[in-house]
């Protein structure tokens, strides 16, 4: 009996050393990795998207490591107030409601929402959105916000869900009339069940994406967040990013990233390894 | 509406499930790494709660039962926030989500494991007692040696029912950003929509073998310590 | 010699006092039988000694100790002290083997063959050697109170407090029980026994105390306080005992 006692104090009191042991000294970068092509799990379970190969770009640049850290989109800002996570990148909008507890960088992505409907439902974006539709949207996202704004008074019906792949499968479903998202997650989904959805129309929101840091920056990550980009963009890499993440399938860029990620932590080439991976996925 | 086109359950999306398997697995060690941490913790703090509330003088009851009340009353997610925001953010200590949901997570057991201890502390004779101190064995000793080998006998039952509920608490830990076995079937919903029932299917296949597995092993460790005149009510 | 000294002890439970000043004194080798109706303080008594129950005023020695003075250790006192309760009260969750090794081991620090042995030996004098290996729910009222007696006497008392040790047995399982008590106090033991038994009493006891309303109403050998009770309350309730068991008490 005491002997049982004292292992399992010591188990417990064990996990406690192991939590302490596992913090680096390094950035923590959160995002919410189920948003594809900006953020999501290979069938493996490595982390890929476009944000997460930029932000580990931007280390290899800017010298310094960091640690990507899987979480839900609501809890990545408080987070990074309660100084858990150093840094946000997760397709976050910059809007002045969340510049007034975290600072954003530079923006470094525009968007529009797209509305996507169902195959021979016949609708067109306008009458997807008019009064008495049901339309779902990810809760917290710009696409939720702007029907609350614009389209809730007019009698819209919004539904909204903790992910977005929810709100597509209740659209499939039957259960809404459209799901209102930014453009590039939205033509992925369309991607994976063609022939029953589609983009009836963009609504031009006009968006930016940034990542976010801390208010203040009071550990002056942005500053080499900023010279990252710049430098990405100088060397053509960026648009070689975009071009390989955006467009080609997942199952494809998975393929591609497995084989090249290795030019990027390993070698520590950013711009070799984007032209590797656009090539890999052309192939 | 189910099973719809847009859920097939065919033998296709069937087959495509296998290669999850091992990513799944993956995620549910990280719940029974949960569970197994959050249960040792409840146990140890639940016993200790039980007997400040049974044998304690007032004013610790009074501290062991606001204690139960407390992490009774509030929803675990809200526990789980509080843990992993609340800890590092007010008293500056850092604290993994890992260790956040083991906390938040065991501490709450603790209040619900004290509440069966308590029961079944309370229900034996306080003639045991006295028998104990009459020998001359301390107060301390008296509930080692006699007092709570019965109690725990006793307990096995509502602990068994904790077990099965706890097991799957430990979903919630997403919700702080730990990567379980709810999660790593979210990422294949979003890398694979269609795969979404089978998924979850799969998912809560493990998870009946889990409790399953896990009673079967309170029922033998009940078994092994059973004692004629101390059977556990079932 | 004495062995035990009891002065002016009072308990209160709320309004009621149940001890109004006891006071005794018992020999080496003596064996005391406390009669008297229910409800007036026999059990609380014996309770005190050990300080089961606190007393609330009055003083107790066990040889030069005193039993309630705060400085005593009374974990090392009870341990000289064997109690044998009327519910028996062994441990439900250990063997007979067990129940008397318990004390022996945890609290005695005995090495376990030794505490084995001597626990063996101890259900072998209670008769019970055979049934070592059972729980207490598989044994009868009378062998689970021999087993309890076994349990007092591994400690190696310098006295056992029967609280009414065969008040919970069906009657056709007093007499073993009995036995045994007989027995040790043939040997020797030093014993207080509150019991109705008056034939016991009578046989065994080196002296009766008759308590009454918390406080000793008369006490002597048994011959000349059976015969010829000096108080007319101890002659009114042992008229009251014979009508209910016979001549010879029950």
């Amino acid at each position: 009996m005491r002997k049982a006692l004292v292992l399992v104090t010591a188990a417990v009191l064990g996990l406690g050393l192991v939590a302490v042991g596992q913090r680096a000294p390094k950035y923590v970068v959160g995002s919410d990795i189920n948003w594809a092509p900006f953020e999501w799990a290979s069938a493996k379970g490595q982390y890929l998207g476009f944000d997460l190969d930029v932000m580990r770009a931007i280390a290899v640049l800017e010298g310094f490591e960091i640690e990507i850290v899987d979480m839900p989109f609501d809890s990545i800002i408080p987070a990074v107030v309660a100084g858990k996570v150093d840094i946000g990148a997760s397709g976050f909008t910059i809007t002045a409601e969340r510049g007034e507890v975290v600072t954003f960088s530079q923006p470094y992505w525009k968007s529009d929402q797209a509305v996507v409907v169902r195959v021979g439902s016949g609708l067109t974006k306008e009458k997807a959105l008019e009064a008495g539709r049901k339309v779902g949207a990810q809760r917290g996202t710009t696409g939720a916000l702007w029907i609350e704004d614009n389209l809730v008074p007019q009698g819209v019906v919004l539904v909204e869900y903790e992910t977005y792949p929810e709100a597509v499968l209740d659209l499939l479903a039957g259960r809404l009339d459209a799901v209102v998202q930014d453009v590039d997650p939205s033509k992925m989904a369309v991607a994976q069940y063609p022939g029953k959805l589609e983009i009836a129309g963009l609504i031009e929101t006009g968006e930016e994406f940034g990542f976010l840091v801390a208010l203040g920056d009071p550990k002056g990550i942005l500053p080499k967040i900023h010279a990252g980009i710049a430098k990405l963009k100088e060397s053509g890499a960026w648009d070689l990013l975009i071009e390989a993440y955006f467009g080609p399938s997942l199952a494809k860029i998975e393929a591609a990233w497995e084989k090249c990620i290795s030019i990027l932590l390993g070698e520590k080439n950013p711009l070799k390894y984007a032209q590797a991976l656009l090539a890999e996925v052309k192939k | 509406m189910f099973p719809s086109p847009s859920f097939p359950l065919t033998a296709e999306t069937w087959l495509r499930v296998g290669p999850y398997i091992p990513v799944l697995l993956r995620g549910l060690g990280v719940n029974i790494q949960i569970l197994l941490g959050l249960i040792a913790l409840g146990f140890v703090v639940g016993i200790l709660i039980a007997l400040l509330e049974v044998y304690a003088p007032r004013p610790l009851a009074f501290v062991g039962s606001a204690y139960a009340w407390f992490f009774r009353g509030v929803p675990e997610i809200v526990l789980l926030f509080l843990f992993y925001f609340g800890l590092s953010r007010t008293f500056n200590i850092p604290v993994s989500p890992f260790l956040a949901a083991v906390l938040a997570l065991g501490l709450r057991s603790s209040a619900y494991q004290a509440q069966i201890f308590r029961g079944a502390l309370l229900s034996i004779p306080h003639g045991q007692m006295m028998a104990a101190r009459a020998l001359g064995l301390g107060p301390v000793r008296a509930i080692f040696h006699v007092i709570l080998p019965q109690a725990l006998r006793l307990s096995l039952a509502g602990w068994s029912n904790e077990f099965s509920s706890v097991l799957k608490d430990t979903t919630l830990a997403w919700g702080i950003g730990v990567v379980e076995v709810m999660r790593q079937a979210a990422y294949i919903r979003g890398r694979d929509f269609p795969l979404t029932l089978p998924i979850y299917l799969t998912v809560a296949f493990m998870f009946l073998v889990l409790t399953y597995a896990g009673n079967w092993a309170i029922g033998a460790v009940e078994k092994r310590l059973r004692v004629p005149g101390l059977e556990t009510r079932r | 010699m004495t062995l035990l000294t009891v002065e002016d002890v009072h308990k209160r439970y709320g309004r009621e006092e149940v001890l109004k000043g006891v006071s005794l004194t018992l020999n080496r080798g003596e064996t005391k039988v406390v009669i008297g109706p229910s409800g007036t303080g026999k059990s609380t008594l014996l309770r005190c000694v050990n300080r089961l129950t606190e007393p609330d005023s009055g003083r107790i020695w066990l040889e030069n100790v005193e039993v309630t003075s705060a400085k005593t250790d009374i974990n090392h006192i009870r341990a000289q002290i064997g109690f044998v309760f009327q519910d028996f009260n062994l441990f439900t969750h250990l063997t007979a083997l067990d129940n008397v090794r318990l004390g022996l081991v945890s609290v005695k620090k005995l090495p376990k063959k030794e505490a084995t042995d001597r626990a063996m030996a101890e259900l072998e004098r209670v008769g019970l050697r055979h049934k070592a290996k059972a729980y207490p729910a598989q044994l009868s009222g009378g062998q689970q109170q021999r087993v309890s007696i076994a349990r007092a006497l591994a400690m190696d008392p310098k006295l056992i407090l029967f609280d009414e040790p065969t008040s919970a047995l069906d009657p056709e399982l007093i007499g073993e029980v009995l036995a045994v008590m007989i027995r040790l106090a043939e040997e020797g033991m030093t014993m207080i026994v509150v019991t109705h038994e008056m034939g016991f009493a009578r046989s065994v006891a080196d002296e009766i105390v008759f308590m009454e309303g918390g406080v000793i109403v008369e006490h002597g050998p048994p011959d000349r306080l059976f015969r010829s009770p000096e108080k007319p309350r101890t002659a009114e309730f042992l008229r009251r005992i014979s009508e209910l068991y016979g001549q010879e008490g029950r």
